[in-house]
């Protein structure tokens, strides 16, 4: 009996021929794609139903500006004009303390749901943006990885039934991170378009309009053009928009989410928890950190967005009883220069700290804040701790995965997640 | 597999989401603030003590959030929108084709370049160096041949394009707003007589990019225009003319910091990018040129709308950029690039991904190469030898991209003949994943080197709901308005007599005809459906039989939603 091709996409496998022309994740032959179907399994070796969110903080965000090492004289002076007086910031420790905007999460803080993980880095950090994107997407330190750390996870995580929303990235494209050969993320910019609209004179809401386009895509030869492409993007689409629709017509938000993308992103992926559709890893984006120029008004809008986004997606979850069960990750692609420039901007940097935070979380400052002192040559924070070692420790302790398979080795576990 | 029935009852009224920030408060970015004043003394701003005298690494630039505008207000209309995306007008009759089914061609195979093309050669021809084909467009470079519409396509300058530009002026726009400069473009695209010209402005849109985010302020919104028509003017100039033109032009001066760049402190900012994404690629430069090419660039400064460039804040010291050594400036800067064996590789690469099909190889490039060389960097020469190539005819190019957003939202708007105001357009498109004016970042859009990046759940819904809001959403159908598309008419004007002629017409502009058997009749078997659809005025075909309006509208759905149709 022949497949159809929803029984192979079912079993994780994409028939996709070789030598077509697309990028190099959809582009290999059966066999590697059954291959990678199995190691998704093995992956996903003790599946529980916890969800992790990734907040990517694009552009490079200042770390020095965002945990800031108030007592560190240096800093004042490398930062004449952007620097945060001990007067401003909201004081962790003796050493540390947050942006003036991240009241929100001092408040997480003081309540004991938010870690701090300090000089995250990699060895030979790059300073353009998307050499080190791609390094940390595809933890291809070359920066010529194609599948995504998170992909990878995900589609271990595809179950029989194929849930469609294993995963929401949100946006109009997939992030990196997510890229996988046998998955496709639902990628949503919001829920009221992800939908297929119905020709209004059509009397059956559309019924069958849509399944012969769905016998288009299903018939559409597998040797064709971007067919597994297209094929898996109108099943996860038509599958997904109808349980998201579903699900939005009664959730109800128990917190007030403050006005922009951000927010509402956040929003679209409670929605997605509170509602039980499975979200197991979910990503949102928050750009605009590439601040060269009159840094200080926009960093501090990206601040206050940051905090207020995340403080109402964790008092939503909260109020619905969730908030054990979901953990929070931030990350930015590098940090920014030491010393401030000419323009009131700072420019490309290393090592920076990220957040993670959530009821399961263990508060407290992890890795070492790196010295203001001991730079590298072009002014640089040497970091202290790799980055891998955070996804190790948030794929081993909270996701139940072997981050040794996804991450390709052992890079340490860090202790702001509890041991299992 | 069920749809609510009530969708079409509750049209979304929520805002797009956009992943980028929102601020809440306006930090409009004062060019007064940033120009360059020439009472000035320089430099004012000393660069801080301790900064590393050895020239950093590769910077890229990411524009910093929505600063002047709300992306909110900007992208409020968001899918309400839509409802008004023709605007007023009526469809414009397509004019008399013979309605002959072409023949099909088994690809492009050998591509003919003799007096007769086929609709696959044309249709192809047309999608990549242009925004498809209405079958006027179909008929008329069929009849030149091959090697005509190439010709025709590339010497545009022959071919008027007034009832573009009438159209246009009828609608009175309001060009200081990014939305607005969006539906301004697109609309071009959508009419355009020069269809290549704009394409070709697009690809340089797409390279060397410039965002609205970052141009100055609200008030400096026109220079993203200048920037365009800079683009479109100079589209197959020689390379060097349009790097000296890009590097003093004013949204880009802003955009890439170069008006910031003091004699006694340099911006390494468009320095870098110059070669990074510009002219060389990663590989070919080291950081002392990046610092080097930084000073030499010093002097050029926006100046309102317009640029100007200070001889007295340009650093004239001796620099060594490249291997070459003197007192260089702007000039020679553009020069040693533009005359660097890296160069030809770096931009014919660009265009054949973006015009041909991805990942070429040296061989592919070779002719590409070669003809910058002879012809003296001539970007209209090099495009001759693109489309005239055997690779750009293969089958490996046909269908062998996915359509872009503005090239899936264009060729629908033109091939169905829409005489609208664009309104609603710019929504589409970003809500597909493409803003014009406003590139993800500096590298412009990732789609255009894997065009499979286009494509994901969400992006293909609104490909299918644009298609939708096309054929039966343009107007508000329930009340018996005109519709966008004037469906009874074509059937008319076309003397559609059966569903074979239906589908075998619009397949032969659509789809360059090249539509398989079996999946024709998925088509047909849709089309004649006995039951449902009662509402709305059936279509009467030609032979005097009606069908209901659902099936015959809902027909060409099919085949704008199809995957075929998502192939470029």
């Amino acid at each position: 009996m022949k497949l159809t091709r929803r029984a192979m996409i079912k079993d994780g496998l994409l028939v996709v021929s070789a030598g077509m022309i697309m990028p190099a994740i959809f582009s290999r032959g059966v066999a590697s794609a059954r291959a990678q179907a199995l190691d998704g399994s093995r992956l996903a070796q003790s599946a529980n139903d916890r969800t992790l969110i990734v907040v990517q903080m694009a552009g490079g965000n200042d770390g020095l500006n965002t945990v800031v090492p108030f007592t560190d004289p240096l800093y004042l002076k490398l930062r004449p004009t952007l620097g945060l007086s001990d007067t401003k910031v909201l004081p962790l420790d003796t050493r540390l303390g947050l942006h003036p905007n991240l009241q929100p999460l001092k408040k997480l803080w003081d309540a004991g749901h938010l870690a701090i993980v300090e000089g995250v880095g990699y060895p030979n950090q790059s300073l353009s943006h998307f050499q080190a994107m791609d390094i940390w997407q595809t933890l291809d330190l070359n920066g010529n990885g194609s599948q995504g750390w998170l992909g990878k996870l995900v589609s271990g995580l595809v179950d029989q039934e194929g849930h469609p929303f294993k995963a929401i990235d949100i946006g109009v494209q997939t992030a990196q991170a997510l890229q996988s050969i046998s998955t496709q993320v639902p990628t949503i910019a919001n829920i009221s378009t992800y939908r297929i609209y119905p020709d209004p004179v059509d009397t059956d809401g559309g019924n069958a309009r849509l399944q012969a386009l769905m016998k288009l895509y299903n018939s559409y030869p597998g040797t064709a053009p971007y067919a597994a492409l297209l094929d898996t993007t109108a099943l996860s689409a038509q599958d997904g928009s109808r349980q998201l629709r579903q699900a939005d017509v009664t959730y109800h938000p128990a917190a007030t989410y403050p006005k922009g993308p951000f927010a509402d992103g956040l929003k679209v992926l409670a929605e997605s928890i509170v509602q039980g559709l499975g979200l197991r890893v979910g990503y949102v984006t928050l750009g605009g950190f590439d601040t060269h120029a009159n840094q200080q008004a926009t960093h501090d809008v990206l601040m206050l967005t940051l905090a207020n986004g995340l403080s109402a997606f964790y008092n939503d979850l909260a109020a619905h009883g969730k908030a054990d069960n979901v953990v929070v990750m931030t990350w930015s692609e590098f940090g920014r220069r030491v010393d401030e420039n000419g323009s009131q901007g700072t420019d490309h940097g290393t090592a920076a700290p990220l957040f993670v935070l959530g009821n399961p979380v263990s508060k407290g400052i992890y890795g070492e804040p790196p010295s203001l002192s001991n730079l590298d040559q072009n002014g640089n924070l040497k970091y202290t701790l790799d980055f891998r070692s955070v996804y190790a420790t948030v794929l081993d302790r909270w996701m139940g995965a072997s981050s040794k398979d996804v991450l390709g080795g052992s890079f340490g576990i860090q202790n702001f997640l509890p041991q299992a | 597999m069920d749809l609510d029935t009530d969708m079409y009852d509750d049209e979304p009224t929520h805002p797009r989401k956009s992943i980028k920030p929102q601020p809440t408060e306006p930090q409009i970015e004062m060019e007064a603030t940033q120009e360059f004043m020439p009472a000035q003394s320089m430099p004012t701003t000393p660069r801080a003590q301790g900064t590393p005298t050895v020239p950093l690494q590769v910077t890229v630039v990411i524009p910093p959030p929505a600063a002047s505008v709300s992306r909110r207000k900007f992208m409020g209309v968001s899918v309400a929108g839509l409802t008004a995306i023709g605007g007023a007008g009526a469809a414009a009759a397509i004019g008399g084709v013979a309605m002959a089914k072409w023949l099909q061609n088994d690809g492009l195979g050998d591509v003919s370049h003799g007096p007769m093309a086929s609709n696959t050669q044309i249709g192809h021809l047309l999608r990549r160096a242009g925004f498809g084909a209405t079958p006027d467009d179909l008929t008329m470079y069929r009849n030149m041949g091959f090697n005509g519409a190439v010709d025709r396509l590339i010497n545009y300058q022959k071919v008027p394009d007034d009832d573009m530009e009438n159209r246009l002026k009828a609608l009175n726009i309001n060009l200081n707003s990014p939305l607005n400069q969006q539906r301004w473009w697109l609309l071009r695209m959508s009419w355009t007589q020069r269809p290549l010209l704009e394409k070709m402005t697009l690809f340089w849109h797409g390279v060397l990019t410039s965002s609205f985010h970052k141009v100055g302020g609200s008030r400096a919104y026109m220079r993203m225009i200048i920037q365009n028509q800079f683009l479109r003017s100079h589209a197959f100039d020689t390379f060097d003319n349009i790097l000296l033109g890009i590097t003093s032009d004013p949204a880009m001066l802003f955009y890439l910091d170069l008006t910031k760049s003091r004699k006694n402190a340099p911006n390494e900012n468009y320095a870098r990018e110059l070669m990074e994404l510009f002219t060389l690629g990663l590989g070919h430069y080291t950081q002392r040129d990046v610092y080097e090419g930084a000073a030499a660039l010093t002097g050029w400064h926006v100046k309102g709308l317009t640029s100007q460039y200070y001889p007295q804040d340009h650093n004239d010291l001796v620099k060594t950029y490249l291997g070459h050594t003197g007192n260089l400036d702007y000039k020679d800067v553009i020069n040693i690039l533009a005359n660097h064996p890296a160069t030809p590789w770096f931009i014919s690469r660009k265009l054949f991904t973006f015009f041909a099909y991805e990942n070429p190889s040296d061989d592919d490039l070779k002719p590409l190469v070669d003809t910058y060389v002879q012809s003296g960097h001539n970007m209209g020469e090099i495009m001759r030898t693109l489309l005239l190539s055997s690779q750009f005819a293969s089958t490996k190019a046909y269908r062998g991209r996915i359509k872009s957003p503005v090239e899936f939202t264009v060729g629908a708007y033109r091939a169905m003949n829409i005489n609208g105001d664009g309104t609603g357009l710019p929504a589409i498109t970003t809500l597909m994943g493409q803003a014009l004016f406003d590139p993800p970042n500096v590298a412009g859009w990732p789609g255009d080197k894997v065009s499979a990046l286009w494509l994901n759940s969400g992006t293909w819904m609104t490909r299918l709901n644009y298609i939708d809001l096309l054929l039966a959403r343009g107007t508000v159908a329930r009340t018996g308005s005109t519709p966008l598309v004037d469906l009874q008419g074509i059937v008319k004007t076309h003397q559609l007599n059966s569903p074979e002629q239906f589908v075998d017409h619009f397949s032969s502009f659509l789809l360059d005809s090249e539509l398989a058997s079996d999946r024709r009749t998925q088509l047909l078997d849709y089309f004649t459906a006995q039951g449902s659809s009662a509402r709305g005025a059936p279509i009467t075909l030609g032979n005097g039989t009606s069908y209901p309006l659902g099936r015959v509208r809902g027909t060409l759905y099919l085949m704008m939603s199809s995957p075929e149709y998502q192939l470029n």
